[in-house]
């Protein structure tokens, strides 16, 4: 207690932050944009690096829904699935009546809720492990959109839409600022609300929380409604940066969400970490994606060294602890 | 005399056979499921019960056997593979690229195996020895394999011997034969010390090792193996399709857990058995060829592939929470 009464800057505190996993996220990123900026000219100029954050907004979102679901002690592989539905459905709930577009964004994002909720409604209720819930989702709703798309791409005739996806407000993408306001919410909910503790005492040990009286079934339902929720505002976004909508638009994203969180040191058991380590670790990703653009290596390098690169970060911030 | 030297080996088998039985309790069902199935696809295809008809469709079904025996052997141990489908590929470029080369059949069946296995185990050592997540570094290594097989083979191309071909994917069904002989491997290993090591290590590890059980090792020897029968099968799929191709595996990856949990086998290790696998394997390629056969569109096949996923995963748990 004396440590904690000695002040806010104490010695203690600011090695607790300095050693924790988001920082530790955080210093690389700015290292190797550091590094990078003088290796290769043009990378370090505001205007790409703001391009960057702006590519990572997408995956940082779709990442904040993942982090929940992966903390309770699930995970979702039917992100990328709900990203497509959503960028693909979204023309669909067009209204003349209504000008503002803000209408089928709701449509879109009430839907893609609705989906992550049955979700938790398969984990919760019929018990079915949440790797082969999200799975059959997936599949579930290649098929749906199927009959949505028709394999052709959409285009979004939604000015609010292509205001998220374009708009620069005070020289900021729109993008990156919904990505503010989704961060500090999540933080807030996740770390200072009684749903976020429930949520770190399920992850770390169901029956545990069961029997303290976490009720675990609304709970479930409520954290894969959020990833649904997520997921489709993601999808919203990408529609309004791209103009257009395609099967498969939100593919890279289901790889992206899982990788952001564990680079940002969120065990994938469950019942640790923080939303604080997603979002350096999303930028990390966008990061090296970039770098090996610069590269200008084939294909098969280009794969091959953003597969190396993840296993050698993941080494500095996703072991486990021996167990014997 | 004789009489005492016979009944201890006699009790012994029969204890044998009493353990078998009882393992075959949780998949009972699905062995009615995949016997039903196997009738009403006899009855929309008649040539099921000729020698060519049985050929082709054991063929249809054998990488699937192999790839689920491969993500089988490492949920046992309570890991996962999310880079099967990405071996697949690899070991079927490298069988199109090398078999018609210099190397011959020979060389090239041991270069895929050889990768298959060096993969594997290099797999294995990074999960185990470094203790980082298997779904991770799986995800991270199926890149990694995609790369390779993108650096072997850029676009699809390369040629397998017609003989090999015809031998393997023609009219006999050989195929069906190297699946026998497969499983009575894997009946094999399981009696030796890593293969009786294999269950232990993954129901309670930590048991297991102040046991005396060789943990780590067992685990780096199934992540080996997984590695092997999934560059085998890339081997066949290229005998199939007379050719190699970068992507052609993908989709294995997700029918392969799909097969796994199908047949009845737990994520948290040490829960299922290879015949419920191979069931499930069976029973997802009956699926879709029946719903090939009564002329289901894709989406349809989509719909009816998650929901009967879903259902044979959740029928089960009600039926333990009513006992």
């Amino acid at each position: 207690m004396s440590i904690r009464d000695a002040g806010f800057l104490s010695r203690s505190r600011i090695l607790a932050v300095v050693t924790s996993r988001p920082f530790l996220t955080f210093a690389i990123v700015a290292l190797v944009w550091i590094v990078a900026s003088f290796v290769s000219r043009g990378f370090g100029a505001y205007g790409h690096l703001r391009y960057l954050v702006e590519l990572a907004a997408v995956i940082g979102i779709v990442a904040a829904g993942q982090t929940f679901v992966v903390i309770a002690g699930g995970i979702d592989l039917s992100v990328a699935a709900i990203v497509t539905v959503a960028a693909v459905g979204l023309p669909l709930f067009a209204i003349d009546a209504d000008p503002t577009g803000l209408t089928p964004i709701l449509a879109v994002l009430a839907m893609t809720t609705a989906i992550g909720l049955v979700n938790g409604l398969g984990v919760a209720l019929l018990r079915v492990h949440p790797m082969i819930m999200t799975l059959a989702m997936a599949t579930f709703l290649q098929g749906l959109l199927i009959i949505i798309a028709g394999g052709s791409a959409v285009t979004a005739a939604n000015p609010l839409v292509s205001w998220v996806g374009n708009a620069r407000p005070f020289g900021v993408p729109a993008g990156i600022l919904v990505w503010v306001v989704i961060s500090f919410v999540v933080l807030v909910v996740m770390h200072a609300t009684p749903f976020g503790a429930r949520l770190f005492a399920m992850g770390a040990g169901p029956l545990a929380a069961k029997l303290s009286g976490v009720p675990i079934a609304s709970t479930t339902m409520a954290v894969y409604g959020i990833s649904g929720f997520m997921s489709g505002l993601a999808g919203i976004i990408v529609l309004g940066m791209n103009g257009q909508g395609y099967v498969g638009i939100g593919d890279p994203y289901l790889l992206a969400s899982i990788a952001a969180v564990v680079l940002g040191g969120t065990s994938i058991l469950g019942g640790l970490g923080t939303y604080a380590g997603s979002i350096p670790g999303a930028i990390l990703l966008v990061t090296i994606t970039a770098l090996i653009t610069v590269v200008n290596a084939s294909p098969g390098w280009r794969s091959i060294l953003f597969g190396t690169l993840i296993l050698a970060l993941l080494l500095l911030s996703g072991r486990e602890a021996a167990r014997r | 005399m004789s009489d005492a030297s016979i009944s201890p080996h006699a009790r012994s088998g029969s204890l044998y056979w009493a353990i078998q039985a009882r393992r075959n309790i949780g998949v009972r069902g699905l062995f009615v499921v995949v016997l039903a199935f196997m009738v009403a696809y006899g009855f929309l295809f008649h040539g099921l019960f000729t020698g060519s008809g049985f050929a082709k469709f054991t063929q249809s079904w054998f990488p699937l056997a192999l790839v689920a025996m491969a993500q089988v052997i490492l949920m046992l141990t309570g890991g996962i593979s999310l880079a099967i489908g990405a071996l697949v590929s690899l070991g079927a470029v490298i069988a199109a690229t090398t078999m018609t080369g210099p190397l011959g059949v020979a060389g090239g069946t041991a270069l895929v195996c050889l990768v298959g296995l060096g993969i594997g185990a290099a797999t294995g050592v990074i999960v185990v020895r470094l203790r980082l997540p298997a779904i991770v570094v799986t995800l991270a290594g199926s890149f990694i394999i995609a790369g390779a097989a993108l650096l072997v083979l850029p676009r699809p191309g390369g040629a397998m011997p017609p003989w090999l071909s015809d031998l393997l994917a023609g009219n006999t069904p050989a195929a069906f034969g190297v699946l026998v002989v497969v499983v009575l491997l894997w009946k094999l290993y399981l009696a030796t010390p890593l293969g009786l090591s294999l269950y232990a290590a993954g129901e309670n590890p930590v048991g297991a090792y102040r046991s005396g059980v060789p943990v780590d090792a067992a685990r780096i020897a199934a992540y080996a193996i997984s590695g092997l029968l999934c560059t085998g099968a890339g081997l066949f799929v290229a005998a199939q399709t007379g050719s190699g191709d970068p992507i052609i595996g993908n989709s294995f990856t997700l029918n392969s857990i799909a097969a796994a949990v199908l047949g009845g086998i737990g994520f948290l290790g040490g829960q299922g058995t290879m015949r419920g696998a191979l069931a499930g394997s069976l029973l997802l390629s009956l699926m879709i060829s029946v719903m090939f056969f009564l002329g289901f569109t894709p989406v349809a096949q989509y719909v009816a592939q998650g929901l009967i996923i879903i259902g044979a995963v959740a029928i089960p748990q009600f039926r333990m929470r009513a006992r």
